[in-house]
Formats: structure tokens, C-alpha cells, sequence
């Protein structure tokens, strides 16, 4: 597996641990939300720093309570066409405040690289023979039609602000044809 | 009509680009089907029966002269000589190669034209009054709007993989030409006492097999928060919107889980949270985008042409042209024409690249280079001024697009069905072919009245026959071809779901049953009682009895 | 996959390149001729055909490969359901297009 970064975040390393494993003591972990639900502070003083394993079918409130414990999150795709993950990005950024590092895992793939980035992902898991096609697709488009959660404004508000550097008198001029 | 920015022109262009990337991807073997078939789907191209069919975006129905010619050109050079003008606004073409649409998109993008979100689980071309701008009827123009909603739902980061796809109308008159109670979000335009505009919400109308009529969820969101307005609403659907079911994952079906009121409160509340950020258009965008759709200057012209007088006396088929095919322009001495594509024993909404090029040449010549597409599938020139129709008949007329009959029984909306569709499971165009030339009459059209007959060849219900007057689906029925009737269907503002009658027929017996639906009409009608009125009153017994007698 | 089978069966896909109706010959190659697909009367024959027809489009060659009940008119097949009819046929409602013109119809 390569990894795609998307925002110039260090990335993160840590263990994966499931439902039942116990983790290294200090180590850096990642756990199935719905374990890390049930644990108490002891579990969270035991590592060095805890991440959710997040499934797309998660509601982003189920993470609230948790969001200022975790160091990251990984949310996993089952498949590239389930959108629940760009939205529960979204709110971990926009309703959550959560700085951490977001993770994709699963089946998505480099067409989505943009979405992901937009919806506040930061680093992509990808098989070693797409790593090139997911770095091309994150350079396809440069001008967004919305404002994201993650300091993208859309050309509507660019379109007026006088940071805008290029003709736009010129554009602005053009007449309906 | 809006033009292109340098943003709107490099944003098509890097998409023609990634486009023709991924065809190349695809064909190398880089992408499987599987990961393909999203992705051109989202350019609007599909693999239909006999070949691929790419469905090209004509946003809210507007095009000028040139994209009309542009069309006309595809039609000619990657197909077959013809397109096809869809419910939804759009043209179809049927015969495309796949490796030739990266050029067609490209041929698009030069006229400032698109197939994005033509298809696939996202947000798709924003429909709505074909007469917009230049209806007498009017509280304002939706246009605008919808060109602020083309923008903002195109490559939306988090609603390009929404659980099914997600259709926004929009109108601005009292009447509803663009059916937004059937659609995921309808809006009505309106002003508040203040004078203000703003939208009345409807959300969870659709067709499909389970048909449900929208519900209001808010009486009036100010025009300034539309777009905020909007992605709480598709906030809500796509995190809760069921996945399980492509049957059941349309935004109907949540909205009616939830009740229409708990879709507010969640719509409402989350909408809350995100109005102040910058996710709306600043009101220099707005004014923007509010220019390009000035009305055109058109003089006051006097409303009694004795031109046109003269000739309808003498010529009973232009003089039903002038009387079914035009609706009153907002500038005295105008009319909005609607150039039929349902010539009797035709294809509904097929025009060949000849008619194109001459509807083309008519809108430079009669109508300020613009042209509209309805949902019902025909054509509009929107500018015409009345002491211009007997020129504009002549020539329509000689390339048969001179029928008198919208509105009528015979303006049949018609999916392509089995022809094309690999969904189809029976044909619809065949149907349409055998009503309009056992209905071949304009004067007892005329006498019959407003009605409209609409025809789906599944349940998807592309031919809308949940909201047809008289609605017909066409099913497979251990192997042969089976067409069901339904009757009293609305697609206006009076909305409503037409009732499957009884069992259904063959290809013959539906023609007969629609004969005698008309026959108890006319038999029944009160004076001047519309066909859906009268059956309103009347309810299905009497129509029952009639069509299927002692059975 | 399952299902029963009753009577002979070939299969039909679409070119990748033009989206074109193709029926698969006996031999793994495309024809646009219906009355060219080879057919199969048993689990086996039906499996075997369905393999190389994979193969195919594993190549790229094809996509939509469905199996279908054959029909034998004069000795050669012909899909029996309507829609694949269509298919072999062309529109029903422009018979000035499509297959029924001829199979070379595109050039």
C-alpha cells in the first residue's frame, strides 16, 4: 500500500488493533469505533494516542463525545460509491472541530481524490499501482464551484474578491449572448 | 443566457480532459467496469441496448442558436443524423462510440455546453419552466436560481456519491409547467410581504414505483440562502438516506420515514448551523448571474395582427398552430411559440440535425438566438412576435414541425422504452406512433380539449405516467408486452397520482382503451369541464365500466 | 448463473469501443450477426461459453455479457426473449437503422 497525502499533514503511523486485542502501552492505535465507545479513561491513559476506526454507517454524533480524545480517525469505505464518508469528514471538521488527521481506507479511487480533500480528508490508503493516478487527479482542477469546510472558496465569492488577480474586468464585462 | 467565465470555461474543460483520461484508463484496463460505469454515468453516458447513449445537459432548457446548431453537428457527425429531447430538458443522442465521446464532450465544451451529472447518484440538471423570463404569469425568473444551483451541485465534494439520483425544479408562475411537486426538491418562487423573493421548499416528490407528491418543508427561504438552504437538505439525505435498497433510496422514501415535519426540524437545524458561512453566493455573484437573463428588449407591438388574421381564415391548420401552439409573452404583441416535436405517427421529442439547424436559423431570425426545451418534449422559440408566425409556420411547417396540437391529446410524452432502453421492459414510441394516428384529427383534438397521455415502458417512470391525465406502463408479462392504463394523473400545480384502472392490455387493447376513456369524457363532460376535471368528478366507475364492459 | 436451464443458449455483450450488439461464435470471437453465436444446451456447455466470454472481456473486448435463451430458426439460433430480439434487430421503431439494415450497417 502507498499513501496519497493530501494536505501536507504528517502522517501518522500506528497499530491497528480489533474488538478484543490489547494494545502495546504507549503505542499509537487504531480502534473500531464501537469498542472505543466502551472504554474508559484507563484505556485511553494506557496508549500513547488512540484513533477511531470509523465505518461509513457511523453517525458523526457517535463520534462527538469522543472527538476531543482522538489523535486521528480512519474512516473506512466499504465501497468507493458510499457518500456517508465525505459527509462524516465534513462534520468532523465543521461540527466537531477536529484538527487530527483524517484517513480513507477501503475501495476509493483516484477520481474521488478532489472530494476527499475537499471534505477535509488529509491521507488516502491506496493500492502501489494507483499512487500515480490518485497524485494526477488531485492536480485535474484548479477553480471549485463550492466553499468547503477546509478554506476553499468557491469562484462565486473569488469571482468578487479583490485578491482575484487575473482579468476579471474583462470577464465581467461579457455581455449575455 | 449565461455565458462562460474563464472559471466556468476551465472548470468544462479540465472535465473534458479527465474525461477522455478515463477512457483511456478504461480501455487500457486501469479501471474495471465496476469503478468505470459511475464515472461515465456522471458524463451522461450509458450503455443502452443496441449501443452506448450519451444525454447531454441543456441547463434549465435554455439554449442559444449556436448550441442548438453545435447539437445539430454531433447529431450529424458521431450519430446518427438525430437526437432525442428528453423529460428532463436534455437531448440524447443514441448511437455514440465511446471512443469518440471525449471529442463530443469536447465539441460541448466549445459552445459552453456539458453531460455532467446528466446521470449517476448525484445531482442532476436543474429543470424548469420552459417560458421562464418571458411568461406574463411570472413572480420572477427562475433562471437565475438555477444557474447558482448548476454551479454549486457540480462536482460537490460531498454529494457526487448521494444514495440515488437527486432532481431540482423550479418555477416561477402560478401555473406549473415544470412539475416540481415530482421532483426530490421542488421550489416555487415567491414574495414575501416584504417584497422580498425567496422559495416555498418541497422535498421527497418522485416517480418510480412508489410515486409520491413533495411536501413542503418550508413556506420561504430568502433567495440569499438558497444554496445554504440546499445542502442541509442534502446534508440530511445523504447521511440517512437509505443504501440498502435502490428502490428505496430516494429521497421520497426518507422523507416520508421521517414525516415531512421531522425532515424540517433536522433540515432546519442543521441549516442553523451552516448559514453563515460562505457556502451562499455574495450579492454581487447574485446580480452577476441575475444579468445575463435581462429580459431581451423587445418593443411593444400591438396585440391584432390582420396578417394573422387573414391567413387563419383561410387556413384551419395554422389558425389551431396559433391557438394551441403559443402562450402569452409578457411583452404585448409576443408569444412564446412551442414548436411540436410529436408530428402524428412520429417519435415523440425526435428531431433530426436538419430540424435543429432550421429551429436554429428560426430563433436567430424571430426570436433573440434563443431557444427552450420542455419537459414535455418540444421545442419553444420564447421571443416571437405574433406578426412573425405566418413565416415561421411556412417553414416549420415544410419540414414537419408545423403540428397543431400542444397541449392536446396528441402532445404525448414517451419514454424511448424498449426500443433503446435496456431497462424497458415494453415498448412505448409504437404506442405513441398508434394514439396519434388514431387521434389524426386536429379539430376533434380540439374538441377533446387539454390532456394530456404520457407513456413509461418500466416503472421507472421516464415517461411520467404517474402524472398523466391518462398514464400508460408498458410491463413484461411472461414475455409479451402488457400496458396498464391509469387514469386521473397531474403534473401542474394541482398535482396528483394517476390510479392504475384494471388489468392490463395488449398493444391493440390499450389504443381501444384510450378511445373509450376519451368517448365517456366526451359523453359526461359538463360545459367547458376539462378531461381531468370531469374525471375528478366522475371518479374511475364510470370509466371502468366502459373499458372493460361485462368483463 | 443458477438458473434452469431449458433450451439452447448463447450470449450476447457489447463491443467496449462503439457499444455495439455482438454475439459470441462458438470460438470465443464476436459476430454481429445473431445467427453466428454458438450455443450450448447444458451446464457445462453454457459454463464453457461464459468463460471465454469472461476472458473477453477481461480483454477489454466486450462489456454487459448476458446469457440468453436461443431460439432456432432455419438452424440457426436467435435470441427468444423480446428485448434481446431488439437487440439483434435494431429499433423496432426505425427500421431505416440498426442491424435489420444489414449487419455492416455502421460503415
Amino acid at each position: 500500500m502507498a499513501l496519497v497525502n493530501l494536505t501536507g499533514v504528517t502522517p501518522g503511523t500506528w497499530d491497528v488493533i480489533d474488538t478484543d486485542s490489547a494494545p502495546r502501552e504507549g503505542a499509537a492505535v487504531a480502534v473500531p469505533l464501537a469498542r472505543l465507545a466502551d472504554e474508559d479513561e484507563t484505556f485511553f491513559k494506557a496508549v500513547g494516542s488512540v484513533g477511531a476506526i470509523v465505518p461509513t454507517d457511523a453517525a458523526y454524533t457517535d463520534l462527538a463525545p469522543l472527538a476531543n480524545k482522538l489523535a486521528f480517525v480512519v474512516i473506512d469505505f466499504p465501497a468507493f460509491g458510499d457518500g456517508r464518508g465525505f459527509s462524516l469528514a465534513v462534520r468532523l471538521r465543521k461540527d466537531l472541530g477536529f484538527k487530527g488527521e483524517i484517513r480513507a481506507t477501503g475501495p476509493v479511487i483516484p477520481d474521488q481524490a478532489l472530494f476527499l480533500k475537499r471534505a477535509g480528508f488529509d491521507t488516502i490508503d491506496v493500492a502501489d499501482d494507483r499512487e500515480a493516478a490518485f497524485k494526477a487527479a488531485l492536480e485535474r482542477f484548479g477553480a471549485f464551484y463550492q466553499t468547503d469546510f477546509v478554506g476553499q472558496l468557491s469562484v462565486a465569492h473569488l469571482r468578487h474578491s479583490k485578491t482575484d488577480s487575473s482579468d476579471k474586468d474583462a470577464d465581467g464585462e461579457r455581455k449575455a449572448s | 443566457m449565461y455565458a462562460y467565465d474563464k472559471y466556468d470555461h476551465a472548470i468544462t474543460n479540465a472535465r473534458v480532459a479527465e474525461f477522455r483520461d478515463q477512457v483511456e484508463r478504461r480501455v487500457k484496463g486501469e479501471l474495471t467496469e465496476e469503478e468505470f460505469r459511475p464515472l461515465r454515468l456522471m458524463n451522461g453516458l450509458y450503455l443502452q441496448l443496441h449501443a452506448y447513449m450519451l444525454r447531454v445537459a441543456i441547463p434549465y432548457g435554455t439554449l442559444s442558436a449556436n448550441q442548438m446548431r453545435r447539437l445539430a453537428h454531433i447529431a450529424r457527425k458521431y450519430d446518427k443524423g438525430y437526437g432525442h429531447f428528453t423529460t428532463r430538458q436534455n437531448i440524447q443522442y443514441n448511437w455514440p462510440k465511446l471512443s469518440e465521446t471525449p471529442d463530443i464532450l469536447q465539441e460541448l465544451a466549445e459552445v459552453e455546453m456539458h453531460a455532467i451529472q446528466t446521470s449517476g447518484n448525484c445531482i442532476r440538471n436543474t429543470t424548469t419552466d420552459q417560458f421562464a423570463g418571458a411568461t406574463a404569469d411570472e413572480v420572477a425568473d427562475p433562471r437565475p436560481y438555477a444557474e447558482l444551483i448548476r454551479q454549486w451541485s457540480t462536482f460537490h465534494p460531498e454529494f457526487s456519491f448521494l444514495p440515488r439520483k437527486f432532481k431540482i425544479a423550479i418555477t416561477g408562475a402560478a401555473l406549473d409547467r415544470a412539475a416540481v411537486k415530482w421532483h426530490d426538491i421542488g421550489l416555487i418562487l415567491k414574495k414575501n410581504d416584504a417584497g422580498e423573493i425567496g422559495f416555498e421548499v418541497l422535498v421527497g416528490g418522485g416517480m418510480g414505483r412508489t410515486p409520491v407528491i413533495g411536501k413542503t418543508i418550508n413556506e420561504f427561504v430568502h433567495e440569499r440562502d438558497l444554496l445554504s438552504y440546499l445542502e442541509a437538505i442534502l446534508r440530511v439525505y445523504n447521511e440517512q438516506g437509505r443504501r440498502d435498497n435502490k428502490y428505496k433510496a430516494r429521497i421520497k422514501i426518507l422523507a416520508e420515514d421521517l414525516g415531512a415535519e421531522e425532515y424540517a426540524r433536522q433540515t432546519n437545524e442543521e441549516w442553523a448551523r451552516i448559514k453563515d458561512q460562505p457556502l451562499d453566493v455574495p450579492a454581487e455573484e447574485a446580480a452577476r448571474i441575475k444579468s445575463f437573463f435581462r429580459a431581451p428588449p423587445l418593443p411593444v407591438l400591438p396585440d391584432d395582427v390582420p396578417a394573422v388574421d387573414e391567413l387563419e381564415k383561410k387556413n384551419f391548420l395554422f389558425k389551431a398552430w396559433v391557438k394551441n401552439n403559443t402562450n402569452p409573452h409578457k411583452v404585448p404583441g409576443h408569444v412564446n411559440l412551442t414548436i411540436s416535436l410529436k408530428p402524428h405517427g412520429g417519435i415523440p421529442g425526435d428531431a433530426t440535425a436538419e430540424q435543429m439547424d432550421l429551429v436554429a436559423a428560426l430563433a436567430d431570425e424571430y426570436s433573440q438566438s434563443e431557444i427552450r426545451v420542455s419537459h414535455e418534449q418540444n421545442l419553444i422559440l420564447p421571443h416571437v412576435a405574433k406578426k412573425d408566425l405566418p413565416a415561421i409556420w411556412a417553414d416549420l411547417d415544410e419540414v414537419g414541425l408545423g403540428t397543431a396540437n400542444v397541449g392536446l391529446l396528441t402532445d404525448i410524452i414517451a419514454c424511448p422504452g424498449l426500443d433503446y432502453c435496456s431497462l424497458a421492459n415494453a415498448r412505448s414510441i409504437p404506442l405513441a406512433q398508434a394514439i396519434t394516428e388514431r387521434f389524426d384529427d386536429i379539430k376533434r383534438l380540439q374538441d377533446i380539449g387539454p390532456l394530456k397521455i404520457k407513456i413509461s415502458g418500466c416503472i421507472n417512470s421516464c415517461g411520467h405516467h404517474h402524472a398523466g391525465h391518462i398514464g400508460i406502463l408498458g410491463v413484461d408479462r411472461k414475455g409479451e408486452e402488457n400496458y396498464q392504463l391509469l387514469l386521473g394523473g397531474s403534473g401542474a400545480e394541482d398535482a396528483s397520482k394517476a390510479a392504475i384502472l384494471g388489468p392490463g392490455f395488449d398493444e391493440h387493447g390499450i389504443i381501444d382503451a384510450v378511445e373509450k376513456v376519451v368517448a365517456v369524457y366526451l359523453g359526461e363532460r359538463e360545459d367547458g369541464e376539462e378531461f381531468l376535471a370531469a374525471y375528478r368528478r366522475l371518479g374511475p366507475a364510470v370509466f371502468k365500466e366502459a373499458v372493460y364492459g361485462a368483463r | 448463473m443458477a438458473k434452469k436451464i431449458t433450451g439452447p443458449q448463447m450470449i450476447v455483450a457489447n463491443r467496449l469501443l462503439d457499444g455495439r450488439v455482438v454475439f459470441m461464435r462458438a470460438d470465443g470471437s464476436w459476430s454481429t450477426v445473431a445467427g453466428d453465436a454458438g450455443t450450448a444446451e447444458d451446464e457445462g456447455g453454457v459454463a464453457a461459453l461464459e468463460t471465454l466470454a469472461q476472458k473477453s472481456a477481461h480483454a477489454n473486448e466486450v462489456l454487459s455479457i448476458e446469457v440468453i435463451e436461443a431460439t432456432i430458426r432455419d438452424g440457426k439460433p436467435f435470441p427468444a426473449h423480446m428485448k434481446f430480439a431488439m437487440q439483434a434487430t435494431g429499433p423496432s421503431v426505425r427500421t431505416d437503422l440498426g442491424y435489420q439494415v444489414s449487419p455492416n450497417w455502421e460503415r
